[in-house]
């Protein structure tokens, strides 16, 4: 057993989608990288939706396809279920610019999909090492110039440290970077279900043309039970993924069990018969931080950089985190060998991780939607009442035969104004704007 | 200095096996394959001595190219250098054909750089001969302490081993001289969790792969399908035993239980024949 000291020229925590971007493009640059991972492999314990999105692939492996990555389906139709107690309304798109190659997403499993991206770090020459947890940081002279793990002779050196260690932050708490755990409003909690089915059955019950086609839906309405928080469907290739995510402190002040809320979602009349017959693969619960530009760390200090769901980049109305997270990690790993070239480790040099993702949709877009989680927090109405409202109103509009329309359209407007006055729809209207264009 | 040799098998984990019902055989397809546990102990020993004495430690195993991974995680636990031995040729070897294989190659290490003690798992989770062991030993003529489940005192000066072995009745502490080949239960040694600088070298681990002519030529007649006595006529599942006769001494007393005892022993052939 040697006393050598271990070096490395970049270390990056954790082996999920930034990290391994990260590594991938400073080990390229011929940097000597290692991935630390705390699972037995990278990907392992690592699950959400969900989809991924081909820009972010292709913009760090312009050979994408020659690497036959492992995606489910490409989203071939998407959108809006809109879901009251008993009934549903569909708003969703396909055809037309949806189809265009290449195809703009594809439902993905995690386990599959992250240890592949991970396998392609390693191709690049980055160093793997898993079972090791990090638990801390070696500093020199304030600047951090290595990590501690939980093994013994664990002391790993490397000038630069990029972390990327998911929502659960608490590295990049300790180094000072945001001083204060996550949130209880500002992280959803989202539980899910991987079911398996045959494609015939998946094509049959959603109405997908073949295996070739894919869906990604966000659930509206009665699947969150008046909470601020969405619901999911994917379908993978022999499997559907259904889940849904309410805030942390909603699920504290209702004292409902996400479990139950998930088990309500899966035996509404509109989604049980989809399901049904199927095999439980895979059952989980994971954070996701909601708190966008609000609750975003400061990105980086001298000889460290955070990225990713560490760093709380996640776009969640849209649902855009694995892409931010990859740019992110691209980013940090550009900075890297930035910082190798200079032989400058400072806080400064580092700078340049956050200009670079300032011209990026990542820090533009969670710039904009700065408010959407403040927004969701404060108007129900959204989960609530306009979904149920708009199961009302197309109820009433086709079952209105052989009555006067008069009085349909007189239905529907007590059915709005019943529920909430139109002077706070129209103030719920203009915040919604607010929120999403970022005024 | 010393020299450790630890030999190992890669098993598939059978926690997590079943058996097809109508062959009677197992399904391996599927089941992840492991480093047979009481071999990890096994390495583990051998690590903790290292530790005290210094020296370095060599593991061995036949195998598919897979059970690279089983050396990686000796590797992982200590040891310094990983043979595999690797060959279409000792495809289907019994325990009679392996001990061979693995006795002629670890002839071969100690002429090259002498071996002071070996280990071996009390058994394989996969067959439960523990055969294997003991067929090394007696191929090389080393002392064989089977079931051992603590070191005591190993002495380089004076060339003997103190080792602990159970047995079903009580504990035995047998003394033998150097190189002695110990099959270790699991009591022998803690799985440490490792060292960061040893799971580096093992994540760096390329395999050292030696086949059935180099660097140690084999008697083909020996080795693989052809060399093993071993015939699996049927496997299956034992039945359930039937619950034998019950005499309750309180209701019959103990001289008549005794006789009763006594003569059901006799009129069995097996017991029969050690009074005569
Ligand atoms: C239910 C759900 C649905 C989602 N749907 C979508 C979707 O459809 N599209 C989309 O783009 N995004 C979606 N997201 C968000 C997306 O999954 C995340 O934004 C993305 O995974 C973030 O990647 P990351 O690399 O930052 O973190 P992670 O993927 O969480 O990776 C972090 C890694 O670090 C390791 N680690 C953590 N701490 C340590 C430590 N101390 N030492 C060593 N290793 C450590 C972990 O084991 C893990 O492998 C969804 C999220 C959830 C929960």
């Amino acid at each position: 057993m040697s006393n050598e000291k271990i070096q490395f020229d970049v270390v990056v925590v954790g082996a999920g989608l930034a990290g391994s971007t990260a590594a991938a493009i400073a080990a390229r640059h011929g940097l000597d990288v290692a991935i630390i991972e705390r699972g037995r492999s990278p990907g392992g314990k690592n699950f959400f939706g969900g989809a991924l999105y081909t820009h972010s692939l292709e913009e760090i492996y312009p050979d994408l396809w020659d690497r036959k990555p492992p995606l489910e389906r490409p989203v071939t139709e998407t959108g809006f279920w809109f879901l009251s107690k008993d009934g549903m309304v569909k708003a969703t798109v396909q055809g037309g610019r949806i189809n265009n190659e290449p195809i703009d997403a594809y439902v993905a499993l995690r386990a599959k999909f992250d240890s592949w991206w991970a396998e392609q770090a390693e191709e690049e020459g980055a160093f793997i090492i898993p079972k090791t947890l990090v638990t801390d940081f070696i500093y020199e002279e304030g600047q951090v110039v290595g990590v501690t793990t939980d093994r013994p002779q664990g002391d790993i050196y490397a000038p630069v440290i990029i972390i990327c260690e998911g929502v659960n932050n608490i590295l990049t708490q300790k180094l000072g970077l945001i001083d204060h755990d996550i949130q209880p409003t500002k992280a959803a909690l989202a539980v899910k279900q991987l079911i398996s089915l045959s494609p015939k059955t998946i094509n049959a019950r959603l109405g997908l043309p073949s295996r070739k086609h894919g869906m990604a839906i966000s659930v509206v309405g009665d699947v969150s039970m008046g909470m601020p928080g969405l619901g999911f469907l994917y379908t993978a290739d022999k499997a559907v993924s259904l889940g849904v995510g309410v805030t942390l402190h909603a699920l504290q002040e209702t004292q409902i069990k996400p479990y139950e809320l998930l088990q309500r979602y899966l035996e509404h009349p509109a989604i049980a018969p989809i399901i049904e017959g199927g095999q439980l693969m895979e059952y989980g619960a994971h954070l996701i931080p909601e708190g966008g530009w609000k609750e975003m760390p400061k990105l980086f200090t001298g000889g460290a950089m955070v990225a990713g769901d560490a760093a709380s980049m996640v776009n969640a109305l849209h649902w855009e985190g694995t892409n931010m997270a990859i740019v992110a990690g691209k980013q940090a790993g550009l900075t890297a060998i930035e910082a190798h070239q200079k032989g400058d480790f400072s806080a400064q040099t580092l700078s340049s991780y956050q200009d670079g993702l300032q011209e990026r949709f990542v820090m533009k877009d969670l710039r904009q939607y700065r408010r959407m989680s403040k927004f969701l927090a404060n108007h129900p109405e959204f989960m609530e009442i306009y979904p149920t409202f708009l199961n009302d109103a197309m109820g009433n509009f086709f079952t209105s035969f052989g009555k006067p329309k008069r009085q349909l359209y007189k239905e529907i407007w007590r059915s709005l104004t019943s529920r909430r006055s139109l002077l706070k729809v129209i103030g719920d209207m203009v915040s919604f704007g607010r929120a999403v264009i970022g005024i | 200095m010393i020299h450790l040799l630890v030999s190992i098998k890669q098993v598939p984990d059978t926690t997590n096996i079943r058996i097809d019902p109508e062959t009677g055989s197992l399904i391996r397809k599927g089941v992840p394959a492991i480093l047979n546990p009481y071999d990890a102990h096994a390495v583990a020993a051998a690590a903790e001595w290292k530790r005290k004495l210094g020296g370095k430690i060599t593991i061995i195993t036949m195998g598919p190219p897979s059970a690279t991974l089983a050396l990686q995680e000796c590797i992982e636990l200590g040891a310094d250098r990983g043979i595999l031995l690797s060959d279409r040729k000792f495809a289907g070897s019994d325990t009679w054909a392996t001990s061979y294989v693995l006795a002629e190659a670890i002839r071969k290490i100690h002429e090259e750089d002498p071996i002071d003690l070996l280990f071996f798992g009390k058994q394989a989770i996969d067959g439960d001969t523990a055969q294997v062991g003991p067929g090394v030993a007696t191929r090389l003529e080393f002392p064989l302490i089977t079931y051992a489940t603590n070191i005591r005192e190993i002495n380089q000066d004076e060339g003997f081993v103190l080792i602990e072995r159970k047995t079903e009745l009580r504990t035995e502490i047998i003394r033998a001289t150097l190189p002695a080949l110990l099959t270790c239960e699991k009591e022998i040694a803690e799985i440490p969790y490792a060292a960061l600088p040893d799971l580096i070298k093992s994540l760096r681990y390329e395999t050292e792969t030696w086949t059935a002519e180099d660097p140690v030529i084999y008697d083909e007649t020996k080795i693989g399908l052809k060399g093993s006595p071993t015939k699996v006529s049927k496997t299956g599942t034992p039945k359930q035993h039937e619950p034998g006769e019950t005499f309750k001494v309180a209701e019959i007393g103990l001289k008549e239980s005794v006789d009763t005892v006594f003569e059901k022993m006799i009129s069995n052939s097996s017991v029969a024949s050690l009074w005569e």
